[in-house]
């Protein structure tokens, strides 16, 4: 992989570049005391050095309520589906954050390609930046999620007096060449590059009891755990923890239609597995009706479920659930200790 | 035959109605749709033979009861708009206080001319096919009813706290920001309006269907808020319910 180096003076100039150019440009932005994604309007709104964006840049792929399909109703039904998606550079992503876009890559093509979610990732350009500043709630560092060298364009860590870029793809390399003032980097850069990204390793508060290959099996014999009743029995059934969530990706499909009762639209949302209609079916069945399966089905869904379907654990250890959750039950990296705890008191 | 709707006002500020005004454009739409026979903030015409009677306003006076009952003898479907005939709303803040004293307090010496019960929601007294809570009631929700009457489609309430709605619009969330919310514990249905124009959710369209108020009611204290300071939040527009007592 070929890395360059933009020193920090010019740094603003490319992304005033990119801002001039034919696309969206989204990246961190203060919000309330706090960082979240946002469409920048000139460079110096762009935050590099944020430790957790409140929201993952999920709704830039998967828009919290999308329009799927247009129809009119009469003596033939006539039915046009809807794709949107416009250019969009993500300017700034954490490597944890692109991890979940490669799951959502997954879930989204692979037997029943999702058109909608396809059309928008092909035109989302990612510059990810190393994390240095971890948030407290983040565990990445025990998934392997901290760094990453796959599914960016263009990758950024903050080495003092300049930034250096790792080169992802050939689009990357384009807009590099296009926008931005680079030079070659130098050796001694890239191993200040490699302890920067060490040090960053070595801040992690919370970190899990065992390695993350080992979750499914763990997961497997903690059925019956007393610990999703326990914490369960705070729990909200708001939502917050899945409504952050960069890797939660189901959603309910709804029709509406116009007060001429002939043109309408089928639209989806965000949904959520904690919610307590989330399983309900026809009949009013509701399969996960108390909140201790629903908890217990997220957390089987984060550290086994998704595992066994995509080879990809469904956490990157953000932990935006666990600064979200009013209750303080979310962090999945708690659970899965709890559990380690007491199957090693079991065995 | 288009169905024939009726619009009564009980005690409340008449808000309701007027976002069913406040439409204009979509009002004329509707009218292609059904026909409107009562409706005395809008029309002087008065029909008795409506079929849908949407009621604005809570039941506090004996009067009150008689009124709603002969309403719900008349109409096949009634609806409870807004907070106020759907869960007594903040008529329900007198009902902590005798009536006698909220007769003195507001009418002063003339006070004997009146009389006053505590205030409730319409189905504490007649059955109520569907409500439209809020404060005032969405009108799209509203129109979504309509859309569901008319289609002969199920009509559903979301059944998910304000929180869902909150993180969709990409809020901070009130706790965060040094506040307090029911956002939590109440139903959603408003796009988060409250939290999303800087302020806090204050619980206008009542609680989900299986609330975890005592996790909330924890979640609260921890944020400072002492027991009374609890109880005045849920009482603002949830006085009749349990968790306000």
């Amino acid at each position: 992989m070929e890395n360059r180096i933009i020193e920090k003076q010019n740094m603003d100039v490319f992304v005033n570049n990119l801002i001039n150019s034919d696309a969206e440009v989204v990246g961190a932005k203060r919000k309330d005391g706090k960082y979240a994604f946002g469409k920048l309007a000139d460079a110096t709104e762009l935050c590099l050095d944020y430790d957790l964006a409140l929201y993952p840049p999920k709704s830039y792929l998967l828009p919290p309520k999308e329009t799927l399909i247009k129809f009119e109703l009469g003596e033939e039904l006539e039915a046009e589906p809807v794709v949107e998606a416009e250019r969009v550079i993500l300017f700034g992503v954490h490597p944890y954050d692109i991890k979940a876009i490669e799951l959502l890559d997954v879930a989204f093509s692979g037997t029943n390609p999702d058109i909608n979610y396809l059309s928008r990732r092909a035109k989302v350009t990612i510059i990810g930046i190393d994390c240095l500043n971890p948030n407290p709630n983040a565990f990445c560092a025990s998934l392997g999620t901290a760094t990453t060298d796959t599914g960016f364009d263009l990758m950024l860590t903050d080495i003092g007096a300049s930034y250096v870029v790792a080169i992802g793809s050939s689009e990357g390399e384009e807009l590099l060449g296009k926008y931005a003032v680079t030079r070659e980097a130098t050796q001694s850069e890239l191993v200040q590059r490699d302890e920067q990204r060490q040090k960053a390793l070595a801040k992690y508060k919370v970190a899990l009891s065992m390695s993350a290959e080992d979750l499914p099996e763990l997961l497997d014999k903690s059925w019956d755990s007393p610990v999703f009743k326990e914490k369960s029995e705070k729990c909200l059934s708001c939502g917050s923890c899945v409504m952050v969530c960069p890797t939660c990706f189901c959603f309910d499909v709804q029709d509406d239609i116009a007060l001429n009762l002939k043109q309408g639209e089928r639209y989806r949302q965000w949904d959520g597995c904690m919610l307590v209609d989330f399983a309900l079916v026809a009949g009013g069945e509701n399969f996960r009706r108390d909140s201790e399966t629903r908890f217990r089905h997220r957390m089987y869904r984060k550290g086994k479920y998704l595992w066994e379907r995509y080879g990809k654990l469904g956490c990157v250890g953000c932990g935006r659930c666990a600064s979200a959750c009013l209750a303080e039950i979310a962090s999945p990296a708690e659970t899965f200790n709890t559990l380690k705890e007491e199957r090693r008191q079991h065995d | 035959m288009k169905p024939r709707l009726g619009f009564f006002d009980f005690t409340g500020c008449e808000g309701c109605q007027l976002e069913v005004i406040n439409f204009e454009i979509e009002l004329v739409e509707l009218l292609e749709l059904v026909d409107i026979v009562n409706f005395r903030e809008a029309m002087t015409e008065k029909g008795e033979d409506y079929e849908i009677a949407f009621i604005d306003g809570a039941i506090t006076t004996e009067s009150d009861i008689s009124r709603i009952k002969e309403i719900r003898e008349q109409a096949k479907i009634v609806v409870a708009m807004g907070a106020c005939a759907s869960l007594g709303g903040v008529n329900c803040l007198k009902n902590f206080r005798p009536m006698e004293e909220n007769l003195k307090i507001v009418y002063g010496d003339c006070a004997g001319y009146y009389n006053t019960i505590p205030a409730r929601p319409v189905s504490a007294v007649v059955p109520v096919e569907y409500e439209l809570p809020g404060c005032p009631m969405n009108r799209y929700e509203f129109l979504k009813l309509a859309k569901a009457l008319l289609l002969g489609k199920k009509f559903e309430l979301p059944n998910y706290p304000v929180c869902v709605e909150c993180k969709m619009v990409g809020n901070v969330c009130v706790f965060d920001k040094g506040g307090f919310c029911l956002g939590p514990v109440t139903r959603a249905g408003c796009s988060a309006i409250c939290v999303t124009t800087g302020r806090h959710c204050w619980g206008c369209r009542g609680l989900v269907d299986d609330p975890n108020v005592n996790s909330e009611k924890e979640i609260l204290q921890k944020h400072g808020l002492t027991v009374d300071d609890i109880l005045n939040q849920f009482r603002i527009f949830n006085g009749y319910l349990e968790v306000s007592k």
